[in-house]
């Protein structure tokens, strides 16, 4: 088992050298994060070319890789614009843990992203949560009452659940609950942030302002895995065992969640262990639609501004949680199945 | 297993919760509001002030954009300059109709009152003495020469260097209260561009400055817990919000307890606007205006900033179509085209045909100026005179052979090809033809790819354009100089417009420091610029702001938007 994880360890190594090498070199189709700047005209072009020095970003690509990657301490930086560089860097590369700064507002990248992480693991947590509950007890009620008045509505609602696009669902219950709510004088909801300016951040403030996120965010994800959760059941329920179990006189529902559910969740933890590495990346529409500070809405920020140190450092801190995650996956398989076995 | 995964997914969210609860993002600091009565200057009372309001009431606004920054060094986008107005003032800002309202300066200087020298080099601007920053220090002329040191020094990646290292030679501080700047010409743009987005504490940064040799990465920047204006910074949490609370030390106190900045996207914008959350929204579009004027919860406010929407035509004979050249054709095109009808039928009648490129940059839009008339007639006749008749009966005019086809290009945005179709149709009645095209707008505003404008392939290219406002300037569009090409890859004169008399003009605005004479000298450019059809307005462009009902006293201002947050206040 030691083995087996170090084995996998070293395989993510180069892996990861990889995944950082392309996502650099996609970073250069962002566009320029120069000639996205501007108080209200683009740069001058004498601004324009001292910043472009400046940031190190006249430098060709492999180099501006290698000082991502290593640092520039080793090296100097043209400041002032003479043609000789003398000032010496001070960034340590990621190979050192510094991700760099951000272009735009010069924090450090580890900064931003680990400011943003709370908001995000709170907020995807209870959706996974909501997301687990509710698919199996759907899923499995479904298949436990097949072809019943419930299964059929649900698988219905399932349907209509998982065609709706997240920002037009949002959008329909911000309208709802918030609006109209509100005009037609019922309890409604709060519509965008994290809590009313008006009452302050409480946790009871928090919890209602993740109302609306949450079930937006769950909807579409409870009516497609609801769908595995049943399929599976359907499978189980007609082996053999089963049947044994139920010979044996068990009540029904020990059959059902002890002997049957067990076997039926496998596919689901894979899609669940899938899952949790982009719970670290956050809901990127979302987030933005219900103005959730979350690590998805600094994605889009840092694209919309061309902010590429910050783009990576979210790639591949989403790169290193896929790889750490597939692997705790595998391991969970040997636990849950004991046909397979890790060597 | 599955119980442990539940427990553990349930510690994370709790764990997160209380995370998110406490977290106070950027900042954990209290604000720095003196509470010491300490400092003598701030216990003499000041006799033209009214005595400190009690302050109430959070008013909550909106950004579409996240500010990038908050220091003046390194702001590069509108959304950061306009908060400095709450917390950093500057020497003076600008007001509804774009007068400069003295701040921390005395008074504004000008020749009469010995401000400005004769030669216009010299700039002596008197400061208050009863101004403090937050934390109760005094504001001295010093925090402005350390100001202008940090915009040059080469150890800061600043944002722009423009105007200091362009036209100061330097910046002296005779004494506390007096700030002398001296330029290398006559700089006619010192009222618009010096310190408009506020000055930098010396006591604070000069510190950090000598300890980092760089203010790049200084604390403040993100979280400037000492400024100079009716609210202080307390907090920010990026993309989710930043809190300003009253400060007591400003010289104007603020009516309100808290402005509250909250970012959220457009579609959620509309919806908390709708909903009666947020106070004031920007960034809006004309869409909007219906659905927010009739929630009875807000209202849709323009407020001029130096946009329009406008034609600029192509004037290069190797590649513009021939008729593009005459006048008379140019003219014709202009009545031929009924802008009244497109800004009621579009734009809900909320907004006006401009004139000239000026009239939405007052004082320097030529009063005397209206836009031409709608008048198909008077333009088919000014066609035929040009010589453009419909010789082949094909419906579209000619001449020499050659067809009254003009290419009419912009970008994808819907309400331009919406423009564009009227316009089809309005220039169909008088026989000229149109070939509509619209570029991604990458393309459409590229030099270097050879986008369609640099290289010269169209004839009139529609977009939304602005001055330096609230300064007037904006020649490199028109100066034979900046003609674009090969050789000048970089000139902003991408009409091909070469006129040495407007030329003259432009030069002689560019060191008129005395503000009239300037207004003059625009006026006389405005109506060169119209007699020739140089461009062409479709509709002014302002920006476009919703304010909830319960906010009062609210006055917007193109250059700093929230020059009066002092007087806002909350009626519920």
């Amino acid at each position: 088992m030691v083995n087996y994880i170090i084995r996998r360890i070293l395989q993510s190594i180069p892996q990861l050298f990889l995944i950082s090498l392309v996502l650099f070199l996609l970073m250069q189709a962002f566009g320029d994060p120069i000639a996205s700047l501007g108080v209200r005209t683009p740069p001058k072009p004498a601004d324009r070319e001292r910043l472009r020095r400046q940031l190190g970003l006249d430098q060709p690509v492999y180099v501006q890789y290698v000082v991502w990657l290593a640092g520039n301490d080793w090296m100097k930086i043209d400041m002032d614009g003479d043609g000789v560089p003398e000032t010496p860097g001070k960034r340590l590369g990621v190979l050192r843990g510094d991700f760099g700064n951000s272009l735009i507002n010069k924090r450090p990248v580890s900064e931003l992203v680990t400011e943003r992480l709370p908001n995000t693991l709170l907020l995807m947590g209870v959706v996974e949560i909501v997301i687990i509950v509710f698919s199996l007890a759907f899923g499995v009620y479904s298949a436990v009452r097949q072809y019943s008045l419930f299964d059929n509505l649900f698988t219905g609602f399932s349907f209509i659940g998982y065609a709706m696009p997240i920002p037009l669902l949002a959008l329909l219950l911000m309208y709802l609950f918030s609006i109209n709510f509100k005009e037609w004088g019922l309890p409604y909801l709060p519509t965008v942030g994290m809590f009313d300016p008006q009452v302050g951040r409480t946790p009871g403030q928090i919890a209602l302002h993740m109302i609306l996120p949450v079930v937006s965010l769950s909807i579409i994800s409870i009516a497609g895995y609801s769908r595995y959760v049943r399929s599976s059941m359907l499978e189980v329920l007609g082996l053999d065992y089963i049947r044994t179990a139920r010979a044996k006189g068990l009540q029904k529902h020990i059959v059902v969640i002890r002997h049957a559910l067990r076997n039926a969740t496998l596919p689901f933890v894979t899609l669940i262990g899938l899952d949790i590495p982009f719970l670290l990346a956050g809901a990127v529409l979302t987030e933005t639609i219900f103005a959730w500070p979350g690590t998805g809405r600094l994605f889009v920020t840092s694209i919309s501004q061309s902010d590429f140190p910050v783009l990576m450092g979210i790639l591949m801190m989403t790169g290193l949680a896929v790889v750490f995650f597939q692997l705790v996956t595998d391991i969970a398989y040997s636990f849950l199945d004991p046909r397979i076995r890790i060597a | 297993m599955k119980r442990n995964l539940y427990v553990l997914l349930s510690l994370l969210v709790l764990a997160s919760m209380v995370l998110a609860a406490c977290g106070g993002g950027a900042e954990t600091e209290p604000p720095a509001v003196s509470t010491e009565p300490a400092a003598p200057e701030a216990t003499e009372p000041a006799a033209t002030e009214p005595a400190a309001p009690i302050q109430s009431g959070i008013a909550v606004v909106t950004f579409v954009q996240q500010p990038t920054t908050l220091s003046p060094l390194y702001q590069t986008q509108w959304f950061s300059s306009i908060t400095t107005q709450l917390w950093l003032k500057g020497l003076w800002s600008f007001d509804s109709d774009n007068n400069a309202i003295p701040e921390i300066a005395a008074e504004i200087p000008s020749a009469s009152n010995g401000g400005l020298s004769e030669d216009g080099m010299t700039l002596t601007i008197k400061l208050r003495d009863d101004v403090l920053w937050s934390d109760g220090e005094p504001v001295t002329a010093n925090d402005f020469v350390f100001t202008y040191e940090m915009f040059v020094s080469d150890k800061n990646v600043v944002s722009s260097t423009y105007p200091y290292a362009d036209y100061v030679t330097s910046m002296e501080a005779p004494e506390d209260t007096t700030l002398v700047v001296h330029f290398n010409a006559p700089f006619a743009a010192w009222l618009t561009t010096l310190f408009n987005t506020g000055v930098l504490p010396e006591h604070v940064l000069r510190p950090v400055f000598d300890a980092d040799g760089t203010l790049d990465n200084a604390a403040w920047n993100t979280a400037p817990t000492v400024g100079v204006g009716p609210f202080v910074f307390t907090e920010w949490e990026t993309d989710s919000h930043l809190i300003f609370e009253a400060n007591p030390n400003w010289i104007r106190p603020a009516k309100l307890q808290q402005v509250f900045i909250r970012i959220a996207d457009d579609a959620a914008q509309e919806v908390a606007i709708l909903a009666g959350d947020t106070d004031i929204g920007t960034f809006l579009d004309w869409s909007q205006a219906d659905a927010i004027n009739s929630s009875g919860k807000a209202t849709f406010v323009t407020q001029p900033s130096g946009y329009d929407e406008g034609w600029f035509l192509n004037f290069d004979p190797e590649t513009a179509h021939p008729a593009m050249l005459d006048v008379n054709v140019r003219k014709a095109i202009v009545m031929a085209t009924d802008r009244e009808k497109i800004v009621n039928d579009l734009l809900g009648g909320l907004t006006a045909v401009p004139a000239t490129f000026w009239d939405s940059t007052p004082p320097y839009g030529n009063p005397d100026i209206s836009p031409y008339p709608y008048n198909a007639e008077e333009a088919g006749s000014l066609l035929e005179t040009a010589g453009w008749v419909d010789s082949n009966g094909n419906g579209t005019r000619d001449k020499d052979g050659v067809e009254l086809v003009l290419r009419y290009i912009s970008n994808q945005r819907q309400l331009r090809k919406d423009v564009q179709a009227v316009v089809q149709q309005m220039w169909g009645q008088v026989g000229i033809g149109v070939e509509l095209v619209n570029y991604g707008d990458d393309f459409f505003n590229s030099y270097a790819d050879g986008g369609p404008i640099a290289t010269g392939n169209y004839d009139i290219a529609e977009w939304s354009d602005v001055t330096s406002f609230p300064d007037p300037e904006q020649s490199s569009y028109w100066l034979c100089s900046q003609v674009v090409g090969p050789d000048n890859p970089d000139g902003g004169n991408w009409q091909g417009y070469c006129n040495p008399e407007l030329d003259a003009l432009f030069d002689q605005q560019a060191t008129e420091t005395d503000p009239e004479a300037r207004k003059q000298l625009y006026y006389q450019i405005g109506q060169i610029m119209f007699d020739n059809v140089v461009w062409v307005g479709l509709w002014k462009d302002p920006d476009l702001w919703a304010v909830s009902n319960r906010l009062q006293g609210v006055k917007f201002s193109g250059a700093s938007p929230f020059w009066n947050a002092h007087e806002w206040s909350i009626s519920e």
